[in-house]
């Protein structure tokens, strides 16, 4: 049962990435790429956070899975890697933590009395920041394989194609 | 002035201040926009130097052999994210590298790019809505508030290309459209419309966050281009400060 649950949140993780590949105007080629980099990156960060790593390091480890796919797609559709990456990583932006911040610093400027506004200055903090730290996890994953090779471009990293490992 | 080296260089920096304009106006980062304007600059075999902001590129090309600078400014466009172009002009800056193309085959190229169509309105209305409708399931929603999040979302685009037509200001166009999805999921938390309708109300705006300047500011931070970044930073908290105002807006109608 839970893996229909998986299977299924595989589904619409793909849709999400694909609802802004569309409002970002990707060629119409890598749609589906776009489509497979989202699902599995975001389905490795709810593995992470269902096994207790918490929705940072989930982030970070989805986006860098993102981040290797997309060189590879690189290669092999011809695009440059960040067309796929950006789309993909989009449906983990903290969106909803970004906002419940500044709905809290907007709350913040009324008159509370001290014990509300205690909690909604803990809300808003620990919203702030985690959208602050997944962010970074986001950026930092998808600029890994960059960092990690230093490469100015993508097409200066070889890449083994799937055809050679076979002959192998 | 009768230098035969300074025609080329005028038409080249021409050239690449258009490029690097249309990669700002298209969500490229800072080290892209650099590395594609470097890559062409080299394939004609110049030295150039750029200075990258927000609303506007620098650039200087130098020319060794006739001891000749040419300086030249540009306002870059307003912001669209549009990965098309970015893919486009990526390849036809190898083609410069690899197959030494001309400068008539560049403007040729510059200007098909930009006559390439953009998705059909529908479509990109129908796919969003979509999206904020797999983002309702993923925080746990059901089909009611899936349906719920999927008109909001619709509409609420709807709302916001219609305000970037008429020219409004950006950030308001943010706030018209999340205004316009907050009232109506807002609705169905009010009239309690399906199971858990707070789940259509919180994801419905989600198709506006400033993903693009969020991650491109970070990623700017990281390369060291510190101005850019934060800049791109702050515009990203505009647009976040631009949807909770909308969804403030509609709160504070329904009361709840």
């Amino acid at each position: 049962m839970e893996w229909i649950s998986f299977l299924e949140k595989w589904i619409w993780l793909g849709f999400a990435a694909v609802g802004f590949a569309v409002l970002f105007n990707v060629p119409i080629r890598t749609l589906w790429v776009i489509f497979l980099l989202g699902a599995l990156g975001g389905s490795l960060k709810f593995l992470t956070m269902k096994l207790g790593g918490g929705i940072i390091l989930g982030s970070f480890f989805g986006a860098m899975l993102v981040g290797f796919l997309s060189i590879y797609a690189a290669h092999f559709r011809h695009a440059p890697p960040f067309v796929f990456a950006i789309p993909s990583v989009i449906p983990m932006v903290p969106g909803a933590f970004a906002y419940r911040m500044m709905l809290g610093i907007i709350r913040l400027t009324g008159d509370v009395d001290p014990s509300v506004y205690e909690t909604l200055m803990h809300e808003t903090v620990n919203n702030g920041l985690k959208a602050l730290f997944v962010l970074m996890a986001l950026s930092l994953g998808v600029s890994a394989p960059m960092l990690l090779f230093r490469r100015e471009s993508a097409k200066e990293i070889k890449v083994i194609k799937i055809e050679e490992l076979i002959k192998k | 002035m009768d230098n035969p080296n300074i025609k080329p260089i005028r038409e080249l920096s021409k050239i690449l201040l258009e490029v690097g304009s249309l990669l700002m106006a298209s969500g490229a980062n800072s080290a892209r926009i650099r590395t594609t304007i470097m890559r062409i600059a080299e394939g004609f075999g110049y030295n150039a130097e750029l200075l990258i902001t927000h609303r506007a590129l620098m650039l200087t090309i130098f020319d060794d052999e006739s001891d000749y600078y040419q300086s030249s400014l540009k306002r870059t466009s307003p912001h669209g994210a549009n990965f098309r172009m970015v893919s486009g002009i990526s390849r036809m800056s190898w083609h410069v590298v690899e197959d030494n193309w001309t400068f008539e085959q560049i403007w040729a190229e510059i200007n098909r790019l930009k006559s390439l169509p953009h998705f059909p309105r529908i479509i990109i209305l129908a796919t969003v809505a979509l999206a904020g409708a797999s983002f309702c399931r993923l925080f746990g929603g059901g089909v009611v508030e899936m349906l719920v999040a999927y008109v909001a979302t619709f509409c609420g685009l709807f709302v916001r290309q219609e305000a970037v037509k008429k020219g409004f200001n950006a950030y308001l166009c943010i706030f018209f459209a999340s205004f316009t999805s907050c009232l109506i999921a807002g609705s169905s938390v009010k009239f309690q419309i399906g199971t858990n309708p707070e789940h259509a109300f919180a994801t419905s705006v989600l198709y506006l966050i400033p993903g693009i300047p969020l991650i491109n500011s970070l990623s700017d931070l990281l390369d060291g281009n510190i101005m850019n970044g934060l800049v791109r930073g702050m515009n990203g908290l505009m647009i976040a400060f631009s949807i909770a105002l909308g969804m403030l807006c509609a709160i504070l109608i329904y009361n709840f």
